[in-house]
């Protein structure tokens, strides 16, 4: 089964500025291609060249004292694996990578083509909302950072014609901070349904800063600014759980498709809310 | 175009259409042990281990991994002389009609090769993407249970 009938030639590049001369000559008819499993499974009859990014340098995690740098090439199976990773937000984020998918198809989903694809409801997306990461660009010349936010407010089609994305930062926090989420999914190979990520700094029981994010296919991810309002500054406690249970089921916005209807979604939300939360209660003591 | 691979240690040059998945070339030029089911990455059946790691055949590029090593199920063991996986798995009753079975195996060995002392959780999640209609995993967990053991007393 030819799935890209009209790819007549493929490009290794060495270099991003190399890999973006191709990119802006195809004229829209060439694909970057990270783990490749995007184009493949979704496949685009317009493409006529592909373009390897797999000798850019480009798979790496590495940390300074400040933040964590993840190249675009990396596999989910590559950072959730990374030594650096293990105890980032006490292994969340780690255990949250590890749960997308399968083993086969981890290691063959980069960061990169996961955020620079139009997919960002996908299970990687909400984690890189709640945790504010920081999507690095590059036109050849310049690299330039976008908060997760912004990036999506871009025109990505127009960005992405003359652009790479070329890693992502996550900042490092101290113990103050927790990470969690939750998806439904039908089964293990498959996208999520809905995600629920939820990022908190908690001081002396205290919710002082939180962000969440939701994702729910065929939405696009988007951070619940009503949630972290009705979150911050409030302590922490199990009938806050409860009570965050309920303002999410009425207030979170999903999605709906023949797979899964809204009503159930938010149903689901306000579960994974509570259920978040719950387990921060659990960390904080 | 014409890439290079490493097919269980045997060098091989094909010629390949630039927007093929790897699949397709191998099936096409005999690999008939790697079988071809979705073409979306779901059911596992197609998994092969690209320089070590298992991957879904059917959503590889077979241009990208130009140059790799490739092993199927024939390259871990013969009819004549079987990895202890392959035995594992017909003394434990986890291959019926067999389809999955080449995929299973490749991801279990990818599992024991980094994790020698499975648990039975370790196992559930490594064969998360290798479905099977058939035996209803149980036998496989047993198998790949056993086949660790195997592999411990030396029996390669």
């Amino acid at each position: 089964m030819l799935k890209l009938k009209n790819v007549k030639s493929c490009f290794t590049p060495n270099s991003i500025q190399e890999a973006i001369d191709i990119l802006k000559k195809s004229d829209g008819k060439a694909a970057l291609v990270g783990g490749g499993l995007d184009i493949t499974v979704f496949p685009n009859p317009t493409i006529e060249q592909l373009i390897f990014l797999n000798k850019l340098g480009l798979t790496y995690i590495r940390e300074d004292d400040e933040n964590i740098k993840i190249g675009a090439t990396s596999t989910i199976t590559d950072i959730a694996k990374a030594p650096v990773m293990q105890n980032y937000l006490k292994g969340s984020v780690k255990i949250a990578l590890a749960e997308i998918a399968s083993e086969l198809l981890r290691n063959q989903i980069t960061i990169g083509g996961s955020i620079a694809r139009h997919h960002f409801y996908s299970d990687i997306i909400p984690t890189l909302y709640a945790l504010r990461a920081t999507i690095m660009v590059s036109d050849g010349e310049l690299i330039e950072g976008f908060f997760v936010d912004d990036f999506y407010r871009n025109d990505l089609k127009a960005l992405m014609e003359t652009c790479i994305v070329v890693g992502v930062h996550l900042n490092k926090y101290d113990d103050s901070f927790q990470f969690g989420s939750k998806r439904f999914v039908r089964n293990a190979t498959d996208i999520a349904l809905l995600n629920m990520a939820i990022f908190a700094q908690i001081e002396e029981d205290i919710i002082k800063d939180v962000s969440i994010s939701v994702g729910s296919r065929p939405g696009p991810a988007y951070r619940f600014e009503q949630g972290e309002a009705f979150l911050r500054g409030e302590k922490l406690t199990e009938v806050l759980a409860k009570d965050f249970e309920s303002f999410t089921k009425s207030n979170v916005d999903v999605a709906k498709d023949m797979r899964l209807s809204k009503e159930y979604r938010q149903h689901l939300a306000g579960i994974y809310a509570k259920e978040i939360l719950l387990d921060f209660i659990g960390g904080v003591r | 175009m014409r890439v290079c691979y490493s097919i269980n240690g045997k060098k091989k040059e094909f010629e390949i259409n630039a927007g093929e998945v790897l699949l397709d070339v191998l099936r096409r030029n005999g690999y008939f042990e790697v079988k071809g089911n979705c073409y979306t990455g779901t059911c596992g059946a197609c998994t092969v281990l690209i320089d070590g790691l298992p991957y879904t055949s059917c959503t590889m590029l077979a241009a990208k991994v130009d140059g790799s090593e490739i092993t199927t199920i024939k390259g871990i063991g013969t009819l004549q002389n079987p990895h202890p996986l392959q035995k594992a798995f017909v003394e434990k009753g986890a291959v019926q009609c067999g389809f999955c079975t080449p995929g299973t195996i490749l991801v279990a060995y990818a599992l024991l090769k980094n994790n020698p002392d499975p648990t039975d959780d370790d196992i559930k999640k490594m064969l998360d993407g290798n479905l099977c209609r058939c035996t209803g995993y149980v036998q496989q967990i047993e198998a790949v249970k056993l086949a660790a053991k195997m592999l411990k007393k030396g029996d390669e």
